[in-house]
């Protein structure tokens, strides 16, 4: 009785040819691992460890087959003579397999360092990359903000620009020492300034009043604005404009008074215009009166007329009464004169409208007068424009006017002789015959400029004038749905200075050609 | 005449008269050391022992490290059966110091060999250690199962 080892022998045998097939099959797929990866160290480190395992797996179950082969067939002492052998080589094997198990422990270190690094590198290549795309996309949305605020930027620009220089009044902005740095096209306009030319410009020099400029500027320091502040600026050519002025301080940062903005609007032409009006109301109201007294004194001065003309045929003509009834003839003739004057100035009178000529009728004034004027020294100049339409108007009342003012210029010439220019033209813009009659006399004082139409306002000596001339003259041209305009000083021959003459300009419209065929 | 002898050839005659003598007189050099009979299962023991420490370590350096998946699983397995098997082969040769040709019988041949009667502690756990194919078939089987899994998963990830 006994242990038998048969189950030992055959468990050894078989066990052996599986622990080859087995390390074989094992080392097949570490060598294709490491072909696929060959620059993983895992990979490398079973493979390596596979190769030390097959051999030591060939090795060792070669040794033990060949012991039960030898063994099995009565070869125990050739065993002993390789046992030895086979042994030593398991024993080599076995710590080739520890010694390349332990050499991974060093590999696997730098393994999972170079692991370690390139994770930290993916996740630092991520976070770059989240950080780009971030930065990407904030830098297009800075583009595109950057896109928008300069587009507002631009239309506000645009917007602005275009009030500055569509302006229709003056804009201007100034330093604080009163310098202007820039001025709308209007403003240049404004003041018959050139735009090419970029004038030098200031607010001393512009305002025509110095008590104005320190008013303005007072007001602005103490109110940080002046409104609705009514001045007169001096254009280039030195006359003066009226203009209401509202401006604004500018302060820098500090509080210091860097300039003002401002914008005048020209008021020029709403003073002549308002002064028209005024004027027009003025004499609207004189007229009626006039034409009240005229009505009630002519039935009295008709009287007056009748009888004392019927009393002269009971007075011998040499007698004393005959001799003061001739006077009170004469004098109520010349009181219905005056009368009829007045009818005229008031429009009462009747009147024949016709085709009338201008050039015609000032040929015809001037031939009256031009004896008259040589006495004095006056020359004439004519300046008829050709083609002339005719109009439509009464040239007897046309020619009464004409008379009267060459009369005017030549009671201002009188004195020290001159020229009298009468001058026609045709305005097609405005569908108006301008005719024109300038003196180069004393001039009108700006004082009793608006006076001049006035009922029995004059500047002559008692018993040369009664004051009705330009108020007659006034009443026709008014009659003819024209206008009577002075300019005194005047710009003589376009010279572009003024001289004291006086100009009278009479506008008179031109019918259209329907009306005057119908 | 007398030749004088210079101090680099003396040098030399002395060097290679201590070479010969040491070369015919081997025993009293002590250059040798001589290897007793135990050597070898000694180091064969030592060498068990290596493999199985060595095998411990990558145990637990694959349990303790980051890698995961049925691979590693299957790894530290063939870890632990290779070790079983290590322990047994140490026992197995440790055991068999201790047994005497005596308690083996090989009278009616090699393949019905036997140990021989009465079965003592040593006799039985050198029986066992007889059959350490069933430990060490296993560890490999579980690192071929392992190494597959790797190189499919690897196949997985490529074509993810």
């Amino acid at each position: 009785m006994g242990m038998y080892m048969l189950p030992s022998v055959i468990t050894d045998i078989v066990g052996s040819l599986a622990m080859i097939v087995l390390s074989f099959l094992s080392l097949r797929y570490t060598f294709l691992l490491v072909r696929r990866d060959p620059d993983n160290f895992l990979w490398s480190f079973l493979h390596y460890f596979c190769l030390t395992l097959a051999i030591f797996a060939i090795s060792r179950a070669m040794g033990h087959m060949v012991k039960q082969a030898l063994l099995i067939g009565g070869q125990k002492e050739a065993w002993k003579i390789i046992s030895p052998f086979s042994g030593g080589l398991n024993t080599l094997l076995m710590i080739s397999v520890s010694s390349v198990t332990i050499y991974y422990h060093k590999g696997v270190e730098g393994y999972r360092a170079i692991q370690k690094k390139a994770e930290s590198l993916r996740i630092a290549n991520r976070d770059l990359e989240k950080a780009s795309t971030t930065m990407r996309e904030m830098n297009l949305h800075l583009e595109e903000m950057i896109e928008i605020r300069t587009r507002d930027l631009a239309l506000s620009e645009e917007k602005f620009r275009n009030f500055f220089h569509n302006s229709k009044d003056m804009v201007f902005f100034c330093d604080d020492t009163g310098i202007i740095l820039d001025m709308n096209r209007a403003g240049l306009e404004m003041l018959n300034y050139n735009e090419d030319t970029n004038p030098d410009l200031s607010l001393n020099r512009l305002f025509a009043d110095h008590t104005g400029l320190e008013t303005f500027y007072s007001t602005l320091l103490d109110q940080k604005f002046i409104d609705d502040f009514e001045i007169e600026f001096i254009k280039k050519d030195g006359s003066v404009i009226c203009a209401l002025l509202s401006a604004t301080a500018l302060y820098d940062n500090k509080g210091t008074f860097r300039g003002c903005e401002g914008i005048a609007k020209d008021l020029t032409r709403l003073k002549t215009m308002t002064s028209q009006m005024i004027s027009t109301e003025k004499m609207a109201s004189v007229g009626q009166m006039a034409a009240g007294v005229a009505h009630e004194i002519n039935t009295p001065l008709g009287i007056i007329l009748g009888y004392s003309q019927l009393m002269k045929d009971d007075f011998p003509k040499d007698s004393e009464e005959f001799e003061n009834l001739v006077v009170v003839e004469r004098q109520s003739q010349a009181c219905r004169k005056i009368v009829a004057d007045l009818l005229k100035f008031s429009r009462q009178s009747g009147s024949s409208h016709g085709k009338a000529d201008i050039n015609e009728i000032l040929t015809d004034v001037l031939a009256i007068t031009e004896h008259n004027l040589h006495l004095d020294h006056i020359e004439t100049e004519r300046c008829f424009a050709e083609n002339l339409p005719v109009i439509t108007g009464d040239e007897e009342k046309l020619r009464q006017v004409f008379v009267n003012l060459i009369n005017n210029a030549q009671h201002a010439m009188e004195d020290e002789g001159g020229v009298l220019t009468v001058r026609t033209r045709f305005s097609e813009e405005k569908g108006m015959i301008i005719a024109s009659v300038m003196d180069t006399g004393t001039g009108i004082d700006q004082t009793i400029k608006h006076r001049i139409f006035d009922p029995f306002f004059t500047t002559k000596s008692v018993g040369k004038g009664t004051g009705l001339g330009l108020s007659v003259s006034y009443g026709i041209i008014q009659d003819h749905k024209g206008t009577i305009t002075i300019e005194s000083p005047v710009m003589y021959k376009n010279s572009c200075q003024l001289t004291p003459g006086t100009a009278m300009h009479i506008h008179l419209p031109v019918p259209d050609k329907t009306t005057t065929t119908d | 005449m007398r030749q004088k002898i210079s101090p680099s050839n003396r040098h030399m005659f002395l060097f290679f008269s201590a070479f010969i003598f040491f070369l015919l007189l081997p025993e009293q050099s002590m250059a040798l050391q001589t290897h007793g009979e135990p050597e070898g299962i000694y180091v064969h023991q030592m060498a068990h022992i290596l493999y199985m420490t060595a095998l411990c370590y990558l145990y637990w350096d694959t349990k303790r490290s980051t890698f995961s998946g049925r691979g590693w699983t299957y790894l530290r397995i063939f870890c632990v059966f290779t070790i079983l098997w290590n322990l047994l082969a140490l026992t197995g040769h440790a055991c068999t110091q201790q047994l005497h040709p005596k308690d083996f019988s090989v009278d009616d041949g090699y393949l019905a060999s036997k140990i021989n009667m009465p079965v003592t502690f040593i006799k039985v756990l050198f029986y066992t250690a007889k059959h350490d194919h069933l430990l060490a078939v296993p560890a490999m089987f579980f690192l071929y199962m392992g190494l597959r899994s790797f190189y499919i998963h690897s196949l997985e990830e490529e074509d993810e």
